[in-house]
């Protein structure tokens, strides 16, 4: 009887707008009506500045770095690199994602042929010792027979990139990470990376002694930022030998 | 203290300012500096990290569209920020069919009296805000923090604490009543 009934009554509308309680069409019909009439849209920004302030209680989370990267290929900022086609010249030829995606759809001795043609390419460092490995590619092959990535570790330049072939969706909430499992030793991350997109990654500098034909690349999925552990500790979902 | 808090948000309004004039550079430093903290946002309403990905990835590519709508007469940068991002996570939250809390989720949303972690710019409205929610009874008091932070619908809510819907309009729609009084007297 102490309770005011005029809550039942009262347009309260742009208030539960902004709370977010209202099914889709409610929204829909509010925010129609905000474009047009300005008391609308003053109301709920009143509502705003009411409510607003208890976002203060959320805590910030760091997005992962290929939000960004999405973020400026959506937008067609330039100097990113991005699923965009690249100009076919041959220093774009590390870029060029349905080059790398068709190496990794093809044969792998195809793959082998084109990465000798690459370092036949002028942009290629003069002469490597003969004893060093300059360029290294795997197939990442995943349970279903399917190439998930095409990995090219690239020890001159210490990096490793990594394209999409076919990959299997990442369970939400997870990120694949990349391992180097030497012949008889442990993994060594390589780092997280976005599974849909060309990714280049670092390429620790002392490993290039561990690339051998019976060294593995694997690929687990792990918490965001990585395991924890520096140890796999999420399934493993395509793994490939090295082409050397 | 004030005069920096200011400073800040004023910073951000040039942000955006700039960035509404296709300074990339500008967006750039405006992401760096606020989308943890969308991001937060927008994990505490989908409660799913890829789902949150995307939605920040959406938020910012229509700031860079749509920065010349921000007037900063009306809101405060972050507001204004938080708005769009609150906006795009609950129509993702409306697309989805099933639903989107579970119990251990709307408990720990609940229950929790958390520490404010003020944001500088609304740290005053926020103690203020706070005073007024307190007034509330526990329930009513509740059930607003979970809608403002799930941006579930009046359905959900009723569900999940299992009290009819009827209810659950009534607690919300009076604590609405009581709060605008109690912040605009």
């Amino acid at each position: 009887m102490n309770e005011p009934f005029n809550g039942d009554r009262e347009d309260l509308t742009h208030a539960e707008y902004v709370l977010g309680v209202l099914d889709a069409d409610a929204r829909a019909a509010l925010e129609r009506a905000i474009a047009r009439n300005p008391r609308d849209a003053a109301e709920v920004a009143r509502w705003q500045k009411h409510l607003l302030p208890l976002a203060g209680d959320i805590a910030p989370v760091a997005p992962p770095d290929y939000v960004w990267a999405r973020i400026q290929s959506a937008l067609g900022f330039p100097g990113v690199q991005a699923r965009a086609p690249v100009q076919p010249h041959r220093q774009s030829l590390w870029q060029s994602v349905a080059l790398w995606r068709w190496f990794a759809l093809g044969a792998g001795a195809a793959a082998v042929a084109c990465i000798a043609l690459l370092v036949a390419l002028p942009r290629a460092p003069s002469a490597p010792p003969a004893t060093q490995v300059a360029y290294v590619t795997a197939r990442i092959q995943q349970d279903n027979g399917l190439p998930g990535w095409t990995a090219t570790l690239d020890t001159m330049h210490a990096r490793v990139v990594l394209v999409p072939a076919a990959p299997n969706p990442i369970p939400n909430g997870r990120v694949p990470e990349l391992w180097l499992i030497p012949h008889g030793g442990k993994p060594i991350a390589l780092g997280v990376f976005a599974p849909d997109q060309a990714t280049t990654l670092k390429l620790p500098r002392d490993v290039s002694g561990k690339l051998d034909a019976q060294a593995l690349l694997a690929v687990s999925i792990e918490p965001p930022g990585g395991s924890p552990t520096g140890q796999p500790t999420g399934p493993i979902v395509g793994k490939g030998e090295l082409h050397i | 203290m004030a005069a920096a808090l200011t400073g800040d948000t004023a910073e951000l309004a040039d942000l955006l300012r700039a960035t509404a004039a296709g300074d990339q550079r500008a967006f750039a430093d405006l992401y760096r500096r606020t989308s943890s903290k969308l991001f937060g946002v927008c994990i505490a309403m989908l409660r799913e990290r890829g789902e949150a990905e995307d939605v920040l990835q959406d938020v910012y590519t229509c700031v860079w569209k749509r920065a010349g709508g921000f007037d900063p007469a009306r809101a405060a940068a972050m507001t204004w920020l938080i708005t769009l991002a609150r906006n795009r996570a609950i129509d993702r939250l409306r697309q989805r069919r099933e639903g989107p809390l579970d119990d251990a989720t709307m408990r720990e949303l609940v229950d929790d009296t958390p520490t404010p972690a003020l944001s500088a710019e609304s740290s005053q409205q926020r103690i203020r805000l706070e005073r007024c929610l307190d007034a509330l009874e526990s329930r009513q008091k509740s059930a607003v923090r979970a809608a403002f932070f799930t941006g579930a619908t009046y359905n959900e809510l009723a569900e999940r604490c299992g009290v009819p819907l009827a209810t659950m309009k009534s607690w919300i729609r009076r604590s609405l009543i009581r709060l605008r009084s109690c912040l605009e007297q």
